[in-house]
């Protein structure tokens, strides 16, 4: 048969008629049988192979039957007025279509071969590269798609806006046009080009034009409220209509959104907004979490809200504050439980509606640092001035009342005692936590030292255990590095001398026998225990003067270059009080001791405070206040010592004020008198004399200006140069674990370091400095 | 107020003279103790003596091992932090502060 057919009935003119029969029934989708492909595959190759024009006569002669056919589709189309009909049409014929895009190319491969040559290989595979195919594509777009677009477009949008309205269609008839705008681009280097200059647009245009006649109707007739729940439904309605008619990977989707968002969020941000206060105020978290999901899609939209959230902290912290100031100045165990619970309270609140975002845990962290810190409720005086104490600025109480309350939880007291182990842990957490909003963490630091100090010297820790725990959990909070150390270093320094103590009872049991068992000696590292040295001068009673020598040869024989100096403000024991009623074990200060020995040689005796005063020879100040101590103890119905004539407070008794022994003290129990009985009447043991607790507070100012001066040096010494702006900041925050310099130190310490040629200012810029080596 | 109620009688057997009113049954004293200086600071490394010297604090957290950082005395009277002491007469056998030649007088303990 090949050889037959040679070279005669090959040309376009044999061939075309029975290739094109094939043809026509593939456009109109007709069956064909296997053996007419196969031949229309060997026609279009025989022709191409033999007829030297043969491909270019095929191409346009298949043109001409495409053109032909998408003719009287046109018209099929175009017979239909009502927008769906026109619609439904159009989709069935450009599917059936472009159906046929994918199989007539194929049978004309040959074509492409003759057409192009064989100077792009590697094309064969890609239907998308078919000549033919695109000749079909390109004929559609020309003739029956250009015309009616604009219908189509048209009617597709009012089919979504039908369904914006709550009507229901075939959702393909939308689907069907935007394919048919993807499909019919030609543009290799942009394919949705049609689609996103003619659909895409009109999409967002429609949608845009709906809202904005829709959002203000329904804000004005439903409210704000309901506007929100409108407006985030509407978003995600619109989020999930768009991945159903836009074409996914073009970014349209994510385009609508953001003009939904526009349209209906931002459009009314202000109004939205102005709401927030109140619903937060109100605690209307669920109302809040939707105002934060809508906001947070809008420039701009979440800080309004952080600052109603730190009013509202502000406000509400305070208020609450002042609201029991009476109760928490005096009681640091409330003061303690009420910011815990302002801070669980707007923790809550930041969970709840804001899901802890990050910004809205900063915006809490800073408005309840500034409750924490916040002066109003009381304050505590600091003398501001390096040389003269006159001008004060006023400080939060906070620390204190915190170490206060440590104290509570960590020494053997009624609080103590009922809490478990796992109790008391929890509470110093919390007062860590209130801790690190603390501005003055130096303040707690002295307050703490000086309670750990009382507990320490007067054996008063409820575990030993949970005490140095508690300095790693400073250490960990970051509390100041050399204030943790000198705590840690009290631990290591009481339990060296607690070892001397038992060798010193040793040697003294070989001396003197068994009274070695009332004495114990506590010999401190006056760098960690004391600041600056003060001597209180007391007389001893004769029975523990003899010790003192004692106790000094022994520590001479231990040690070398060291000098002791008593503290005897600080040391402490219990005596056995005897009268006619009963005996009884008093725990006293040694002031005390030394005030009641007095009237050991006279025991009926009345004796005058001038008289006490030579005995003892006590600083009037501790006198006074020792006397007191003796005379009104708190919570005791018989004080030990009486007094004439009556006085409302220590600084009444004048020097013929008259003391004399309580013949009739006795403990009281269950409103029974008791023969004997050990009671306490130490109290807050004084660690520093009436002089030396303002020095106390002088030192912690000069502290801090040392601090301020060390840290200015450090930054100028690195950055050479600077300016005061750049300089406040840094020095802002190298000091704010321990403390917040305020602009007036700041100020005088840089005059301080110019006038000392530290540093100098710029010649040029008088707001800059220089650092001077 | 009253605590407890167990007071021994152990002071009644040990005082058969006229007894006093207040006796004294147990005293815990307290004192201070600093090397005795004449100037608190160590002029080589700018710390109090009370205070570990530079180096101690650096090798040792929270001052462990400050037990062994004592005081040296020169026969001109002046102190210093012994280990930096020790490191300065390496390079300079001269006191720091009176130019003396140094010579330890004593050490703390
Ligand atoms: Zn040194
Ligand atoms: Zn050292
Ligand atoms: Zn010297």
């Amino acid at each position: 048969m090949l050889k037959q057919d040679k070279g005669q009935q090959h040309t376009f003119e044999d061939k075309w008629p029975s290739m094109r029969a094939i043809v026509l029934k593939l456009l109109q989708q007709e069956p064909v049988t296997q053996n007419e492909w196969q031949d229309l595959f060997y026609n279009v190759h025989s022709v191409c192979l033999w007829d030297e024009k043969g491909a270019v006569k095929v191409r346009d002669a298949l043109t001409d039957d495409i053109m032909e056919f998408i003719k009287k589709a046109q018209v099929r189309v175009m017979s239909h007025q009502e927008d769906q009909a026109l619609l439904k049409a159009y989709i069935a014929e450009w599917r059936k279509f472009f159906t046929q895009c994918n199989y007539l190319p194929t049978p004309f491969r040959q074509l492409e071969t003759s057409l192009v040559g064989y100077k792009t290989p590697g094309f064969k595979t890609a239907t998308e590269a078919s000549i033919v195919r695109k000749l079909m594509l390109d004929s559609w777009n020309e003739s029956i798609f250009s015309d009616i677009k604009q219908r189509l477009q048209d009617s597709a949008m009012k089919l979504v806006h039908a369904e914006r309205a709550g009507e229901a269609f075939d959702s393909q008839l939308v689907i069907g046009v935007r394919e048919s705008y993807v499909n019919l681009c030609s543009n290799p280097k942009d394919k949705l080009q049609i689609y996103r200059d003619n659909f895409e647009k009109a999409y967002m245009e429609a949608t845009e034009a709906f809202y904005k006649m829709k959002a203000p109707q329904y804000l004005h007739a439903n409210g704000v409220q309901n506007y929100m729940r409108y407006a985030d439904s509407k978003l995600r309605e619109e989020e999930l209509r768009a991945h159903k008619y836009l074409e996914s990977c073009s970014g349209s989707v994510q385009l609508l959104t953001e003009c939904c968002v526009n349209v209906l969020v931002t459009a009314f941000k202000n109004t939205i907004l102005a709401e927030c206060a109140g619903m937060i105020k109100a605690n209307e978290t669920d109302k809040l979490q939707l105002m934060f999901k809508l906001m947070d899609r809008v420039p701009d939209g979440i800080s309004p809200m952080l600052d109603d959230l730190v009013e509202h902290i502000l406000q509400a912290g305070l208020d609450d504050m002042m609201a029991s100031a009476d109760v928490i100045t005096q009681d640091s165990e409330k003061y303690v439980e009420r910011l815990l619970q302002l801070f669980n309270q707007f923790s809550l609140l930041v969970k709840e509606a804001f899901s802890d975002d990050p910004r809205f845990l900063t915006a809490r962290d800073k408005a309840y640092k500034q409750v924490v810190n916040d002066t109003q409720v009381f304050r505590l005086e600091l003398p501001s001035k390096q040389n003269s104490g006159v001008k004060c600025q006023p400080e939060s109480k906070c620390p204190e009342l915190l170490a206060n309350y440590c104290d509570m939880l960590l020494r053997k007291t009624p609080l103590s005692k009922k809490l478990t182990s796992d109790e008391i842990e929890s509470k110093l957490r919390d007062v860590l936590l209130v801790l690190k909003y603390v501005q003055n963490k130096d303040v707690f630091m002295r307050y703490h030292k000086a309670h750990l100090t009382r507990r320490l010297i007067l054996d008063t820790s409820a575990d030993s255990e949970k005490e140095e725990n508690m300095v790693e959990w400073l250490r960990e909070v970051g509390m100041p590095a050399d204030y943790v150390n000198k705590l840690a270093r009290m631990f290591q320094d009481v339990k060296v001398s607690e070892d001397l103590n038992q060798q010193f009872k040793e040697q003294c049991r070989s001396t003197r026998g068994s009274i070695a068992d009332s004495i114990n000696i506590k010999i401190l590292n006056a760098g960690a225990w004391a600041r600056g040295s003060e001597r209180v001068t007391v007389s001893l009673p004769m029975e523990l003067e003899d010790y003192i020598p004692e106790v000094e040869d022994f520590y001479k024989k231990k040690h070398s270059g060291r000098k002791l100096q008593w503290y005897h403000h600080m040391s402490n024991g219990t005596i056995t009080f005897a009268n006619s009623v009963g005996r009884y074990d008093v725990d006293v200060t040694t002031f005390q001791m030394a005030v009641l020995f007095a009237w050991n040689q006279r025991s009926q005796d009345r004796i005058s405070y001038e008289n006490l005063r030579l005995a003892t020879e006590l600083p009037d100040p501790e006198l006074r206040r020792t006397l007191w101590s003796l005379v009104a103890f708190p919570k005791i119905r018989r004080q030990v010592l009486l007094y004439g004539p009556e006085v409302q407070s220590p600084k009444d008794f004048d020097e013929n004020t008259q003391f004399w022994v309580n013949q009739e003290f006795a403990l009281v129990k269950n409103g029974k008198l008791q023969k004997r009985g050990k009671i306490n009447l130490v109290g807050r043991l004084q660690l520093s004399t009436e002089r030396s607790k303002e020095e106390d507070n002088e030192s912690i100012v000069q502290l801090r200006i040392l601090r301020v001066q060390e840290a200015i040096i450090k930054i100028l010494k690195m950055r050479k140069k600077m300016s005061n702006a750049q300089l406040q900041t840094e020095l802002v925050d190298i000091l704010k674990n321990m403390f917040l310099p305020s602009k007036k130190m700041i100020k005088e310490q840089i005059e301080w370091l110019i006038e000392h040629k530290y540093m100098r200012r710029d010649e040029d810029d008088i707001n800059t400095f220089i650092y001077m080596a | 107020m009253a605590d407890e109620d167990n007071s021994s009688d152990r002071v009644d057997n040990e005082t058969p003279k006229p007894e006093k009113m207040f006796t004294l049954k147990k005293w815990n004293a307290v004192a201070m103790w600093s090397w005795d200086v004449e100037c608190d600071t160590c002029a080589i490394c700018r710390v109090q003596v009370m205070d570990a010297c530079l180096r101690c604090q650096a090798e040792s957290k929270a001052g462990s091992g400050r037990q062994d950082c004592v005081v040296v005395w020169g026969e001109c009277n002046h102190s210093f932090h012994y280990c930096c002491m020790s490191l300065w007469v390496k390079q300079n056998n001269r006191c720091p502060l009176c130019q003396q030649e140094w010579s330890i007088q004593r050490m703390g303990k």
